[in-house]
């Protein structure tokens, strides 16, 4: 399918080449420029409106209180001011919100890859009965919001002493959490040649050998892309960890941030809240930019069919 | 008492051995199962190394998701709040979920933003791939840029950001909008119909939500709104949904990627054709584009409806609480608050099994209503 696209690619460019011939009348091609320039105006003007509020959210970072609560718009500081950053990384309560955070997703992230691999490996490369009905079950799963499961989970973690421990943000993960990284894997997983596995079933391997020293390596890119989107599904999470986490040395970044919100005043202290939303943010924008050429390529997969 | 941390890496290695103990065993049982029913040796092996392989998925399905929900049809029939014992109450809860008006609210509010905000997406998403399906420079820096809201967009700290943003007195966009009106008086005239429309429709809307017309009658009597009107975003229950459609169309990157791989495998020939019979651009859209890319569309408008129906982050975080006037109650927002502000785990139970069953239907009508209108090609 990729080769038939590159194919009409490059007829279309260099049906464009040929028409950008002299013989081609001038009012013709001034229409072409125009229309070029057009489309990449519309195509900047939508980057920008994009990007604008991750812009906004740096700026007022480095505002001071009356700047950013003022009447007037300031676009960005005249003298910048870096004292809610360096407020925040003196604090050691914001040390510890960071610890938080950091653990929770590498455990929740570590665990979840590991064991959606196993599951996915069991759903397509061995055959055996009850294996349709499992995935059918699997696939169930994912027109079930979280949410409905949410009430009787907490009961279980109740009766666990799991309140106030990162317990239920961690272990459910361990369970292959997340049937559609699950989906994601086992198409990935079902078109690896056969021969791979039966060659090295030949040489005595079992299976737990074959999972780990042919099929995983095969699979990074997409075991890249379920990383990618398992950490910042993990690095984001609100609910649960709003649900479990209710002791203030527990929270993770996203709580602590939104409690910066004082809903009884009038005037925020924006700039400390953007700082520490831009400290969050840091993170998810590093691990997008090194893992985004997997991501693109992995969705496309999952999107169809 | 031990660190935080420490409790729960002693519990990660825990885990760890209960699934490798569970999984082994899930594989002897069904290998035993299937040396009784006398199959080969082979297919033994095979039975074996499938459930083992299995079992993490299968037994957290067990404990986490089929186990749970099985006790919570009981607690459903009770007055249950921690850590008394639940306590029966017949079909009470259910009863109250019928008269429950917040509840109703929710539901209404939820199927708001389904009807409006998904296909407000769905333009979106299109109209980003469309832009990059067009031979342009720089194709991947702006698909990147497109999709970089969907990673920020479900934080705390983004939600935030907007809120700031669309701040009614003094916020970034209603600055802007204010600097275009008074600059470009055809912006202005639009930006008034814009107000007048929206806010007519939110108060029909909200009306019909609660029986009671005097929201709409109020703001046809305010008459249409003046020049130097700004839309009043999350301060009023007639712009707080608009706010969270709009918020929402801005993350529309993961619809984006999912149309724009259909869009490549549109074939070029079909374009070529068309335009040599003389269809117009629209006509080439309508007739070619939609039809052949109505799978991504349906995959993104399931997806969507699904995602909208867990909204919960942009209710508590960028309206503080699902307000002005529970405008932005929405189902999975009123669960959470019923449930665990107010501790009702046996009405919260009550409304999960509603909810599902609400969203099974939902999948259902869409899936029958698909194959009218989703063409799959034949390979």
């Amino acid at each position: 399918m990729k080769a038939i696209n590159q194919v009409n690619t490059q007829e279309s460019a260099g049906e464009q080449r040929m028409m950008r011939g002299n013989d081609v009348p001038l009012r013709a091609r001034f229409r072409r420029i125009s229309q070029r320039l057009m489309l990449y105006l519309v195509v900047l003007s939508g980057s920008l409106l994009m990007i604008f509020p991750l812009f906004w959210m740096v700026s007022t970072s480095i505002k001071t209180i009356e700047e950013a609560n003022g009447p007037t718009i300031v676009w960005w500081p005249a003298q910048p001011q870096f004292e809610s950053y360096s407020q925040l990384i003196v604090d050691p309560l914001w040390r510890q919100y960071l610890i938080n955070s950091v653990f929770v997703t590498t455990l929740a992230v570590a665990g979840t890859l590991i064991s959606v691999a196993i599951v996915a490996y069991s759903l397509s490369r061995v055959e055996w009965p009850g294996r349709n009905i499992v995935f059918f079950l699997l696939l169930s799963t994912l027109m079930i919001p979280p949410q409905t499961t949410l009430v009787p989970q907490y009961v279980l973690f109740y009766n666990l002493g799991w309140i106030n421990t990162f317990n239920p943000i961690v272990i459910p993960g361990f369970f292959a959490g997340g049937a559609s990284f699950v989906f994601l894997l086992r198409q990935f997983m079902r078109s690896i040649p056969r021969d791979l596995d039966e060659a090295a079933m030949m040489d005595g391997a079992n299976h737990l050998t074959i999972w780990w020293r042919v099929i995983v390596p095969m699979c990074t890119p997409v075991l890249a892309t379920i990383a990618i989107f398992l950490f910042v599904a993990n690095w984001n999470a609100f609910q649960i960890p709003l649900i479990y986490l209710q002791r203030t040395s527990l929270y993770t970044l996203p709580i602590a941030i939104n409690n910066l919100y004082n809903p009884q005043q009038v005037s925020q202290p924006w700039p400390l809240i953007m700082a520490a939303s831009v400290l969050a943010t840091i993170p998810l924008m590093v691990g997008f930019v090194v893992a985004q050429r997997y991501v693109f390529s992995s969705i496309v997969q999952t999107g169809m069919r | 008492m031990e660190s935080p941390t420490t409790h729960t890496l002693i519990w990660v290695v825990a885990t760890v051995i209960f699934i490798a103990v569970s999984s082994l065993a899930i594989g002897h049982l069904a290998r035993w199962v299937a040396r009784l029913s006398g199959k080969t040796l082979a297919f033994q092996e095979r039975t074996f190394a499938g459930y083992a392989f299995a079992a993490p998925w299968l037994t957290g399905f067990a404990l986490f998701v089929i186990g749970p929900a099985f006790f919570s049809i009981y607690w459903s029939f009770t007055k249950y709040g921690l850590p008394n014992p639940p306590e029966w109450v017949g079909p009470a809860n259910y009863q109250r979920l019928l008269t429950d008006s917040a509840f109703r609210v929710s539901l209404l509010n939820s199927l708001y933003m389904t009807v409006f905000g998904v296909p407000a997406q769905l333009v979106v998403g299109l109209g980003l791939a469309m832009l990059l399906n067009q031979a342009i420079r720089g194709v991947r820096v702006f698909r990147m840029v497109f999709y970089l809201p969907v990673i920020l967009a479900g934080n705390a700290a983004m939600l935030l950001t907007w809120r700031l943003m669309l701040s009614p007195n003094n916020g970034v966009i209603n600055s802007i909008l204010g600097f275009l009106s008074n600059a470009f008086l055809p912006f202005q005239w639009v930006m008034q119909l814009g107000i007048y429309v929206t806010e007519i429709s939110n108060a029909a809307f909200a009306g019909l939500q609660r029986g009671n017309m005097t929201i709409l009658e109020n703001t046809i009597a305010n008459g249409f709104p003046a020049a130097d009107r700004l839309p009043l975003w999350y301060q009023s229950p007639l712009w707080s949904k608009p706010s969270l459609v709009l918020v929402g169309a801005w993350s529309a990157g993961m619809m984006m990627v999912v149309f724009l791989a259909a869009l490549k495998n549109v074939p070029q020939t079909m374009y070529e054709a068309a335009e040599v019979d003389g269809a117009s651009p629209l006509q080439r859209f309508r007739h070619i584009t939609l039809p052949l890319i109505a799978h991504a569309t349906f995959y993104n408008l399931i997806i969507g409806i699904i995602a909208t129906l867990q909204i919960f982050e942009q209710a508590y975080i960028l309206t503080r609480d699902g307000g002005p006037a529970q405008s932005t109650y929405f189902v999975a927002y009123y669960l959470w608050r019923a449930t665990f502000r107010f501790n009702e785990v046996g009405y919260g139970a009550a409304m999960s099994w509603v909810l599902l069953l609400i969203i099974l239907i939902i999948t259902l009508v869409q899936f029958r209503l698909a194959n009218r209108w989703v063409y799959y090609e034949t390979k």
